[in-house]
């Protein structure tokens, strides 16, 4: 970060002309987002078919055919997933800087970031191993197949509760902030994300209806609101990050 | 509405121009937010369509009487809250400070009937997964619930900044003021849909 903005006088003829740009490393960073988040929703939607979720109420013989049918896909989606996944860091690495210019304590950035490490775990890979071993052997015992089909669907659409200490912490950040880094709307948008993850917990619940694990308000209202949010968080840092000066110093 | 406004700020000599009251990031959560609950209200709707009879004879175990109370103590909150707003505007800050407690202790009160209410249902054995209708009433309930909590955050620090006399600015008053009216505005739907539509 700041070697970028030191060194560029003194090596400037050993250095490409790109990297000598301001903020290049942030804006390398920046790009990854846009990029990574298209990669996911092909996982999700396309290959894996976690997105949107497949019924909670049908019988085994379904939902064995549903991983005969989507085996390969699954194991491929799956399999991309596990190099990609990584590149969220990237995006909230970028976010908790944007979180540590703030005039509050580093303390939120680090919980910012540990909050996502949480939700990640329930939230891609127990549900991706849950799959992958379904599809991997489809001619198990079709109870089992049942548990893994559970498992996995549980787990994804269930651990959103996860991801409220992530909105608190970053709404909270912004209430508290004077250097106006993020603007204080996003903060209120980030309650509607928390109130929208409190409603995917009755998952565990219903096997139908509007908070089942594909209910239209578990699934569907809490999904618009996480893509209005993230163009919202995406725009914002961009915006963020074009209005930091080089040369400006960021605490410990 | 505006005109008042702008008449009440012409005679505390501050400003000419008209304004929003609060600022805009809380107009962007108060309309974001009711189109999420109107979103709730649709699909309560469409279900409540599908299955009238079931819905029409689990409303009977509502107590239409707990919830005429409850938005009677929600609008009286919202009547203290709005005549904080003006009292501070006119820079009677004691009285001001007075009344935003009224409305936060009138949301307390509304939070304990709300407790009473869902213990007396669900001692009749009337829980979340009794039936869809019980399903959308702990739904809506419980999310009003948590911005009523929330709304009393809000009081609270509208509160605090009122009695420091650096901290007072009748910009966050307002905006303290605005989250609170919409979650009256929100209750009263919600009682409308569950309790009293038949």
């Amino acid at each position: 970060m700041s070697a970028v903005s030191a060194a560029p006088v003194v090596t400037e003829n050993a250095r490409p002309a790109w990297t000598r740009r301001p903020k290049i490393d942030q804006w390398i960073c920046w790009w990854t987002i846009p990029i990574f988040y298209n990669l996911f929703g092909l996982i999700f939607v396309v290959l894996t078919r976690v997105m949107p979720p497949p019924r909670p109420d049908i019988t085994p013989e379904q939902i064995v055919a549903f991983f005969e049918t989507h085996s390969l896909t699954i194991r491929i989606g799956f399999a991309l997933l596990m190099f990609f996944i990584g590149f969220a860091s990237v995006a909230n690495g970028l976010i908790a800087l944007q979180i540590k210019r703030m005039s509050v304590s580093p303390v939120f950035a680090y919980a910012y970031i540990g909050a996502l490490v949480v939700g990640g775990l329930p939230g891609c890979l127990l549900p991706a191993f849950a799959f992958v071993a379904g599809a991997f052997r489809p001619d198990r015992d079709p109870q089992i197949m049942v548990m893994l089909y559970d498992w996995c669907l549980l787990s994804f659409v269930g651990s959103l509760g996860c991801f409220c200490t992530q909105n608190m912490v970053l709404a909270l950040a912004i209430f508290l902030d004077k250097n106006d880094i993020l603007p204080k709307w996003l903060a209120y948008m980030s309650i509607w994300m928390i109130v929208t993850e409190l409603l995917a917990s009755p998952v565990f619940i219903f096997k139908s209806g509007p908070l089942a694990w594909n209910g239209s308000i578990s699934f569907y209202v809490g999904t618009a609101v996480f893509v209005v949010w993230e163009f919202a968080i995406i725009r914002l840092l961009y915006v963020a990050i074009k209005n930091q000066s080089p040369t400006e110093q960021i605490q410990d | 509405m505006a005109n008042t406004q702008t008449a009440e700020v012409n005679a505390g000599g501050t400003t000419t121009r008209a304004h929003l009251p609060s600022n805009k990031d809380m107009w962007v959560f108060v309309l974001g937010d009711l189109v999420i609950f109107s979103s709730y209200f649709i699909i309560f709707e469409i279900y409540r369509h599908q299955q009238r009879q079931t819905f029409l004879s689990a409303q009977q175990h509502l107590s239409l009487s707990i919830g005429v109370v409850n938005t009677l103590v929600l609008l009286a909150s919202s009547w203290f809250v709005a005549q904080s707003v003006q009292l501070t505007r006119a820079g009677e800050y004691e009285r001001a400070m007075r009344l935003t407690v009224g409305g936060g202790l009138c949301g307390v009160v509304f939070i304990l009937l709300k407790a009473y209410e869902w213990s007396t249902k669900i001692g009749h054995g009337l829980t979340f997964g009794s039936n869809d209708f019980f399903m959308f009433y702990y739904m809506l309930t419980g999310v009003h619930l948590f911005h009523v909590a929330l709304g009393l955050v809000f009081l609270g620090v509208v509160f605090f900044e009122l009695r420091n006399p650096k901290l007072r600015r009748v910009s966050m008053v307002e905006t303290g003021a605005t989250y609170w009216h919409m979650v009256d505005l929100l209750w009263v739907v919600i009682f409308a849909l569950m309790y009293v539509m038949r």
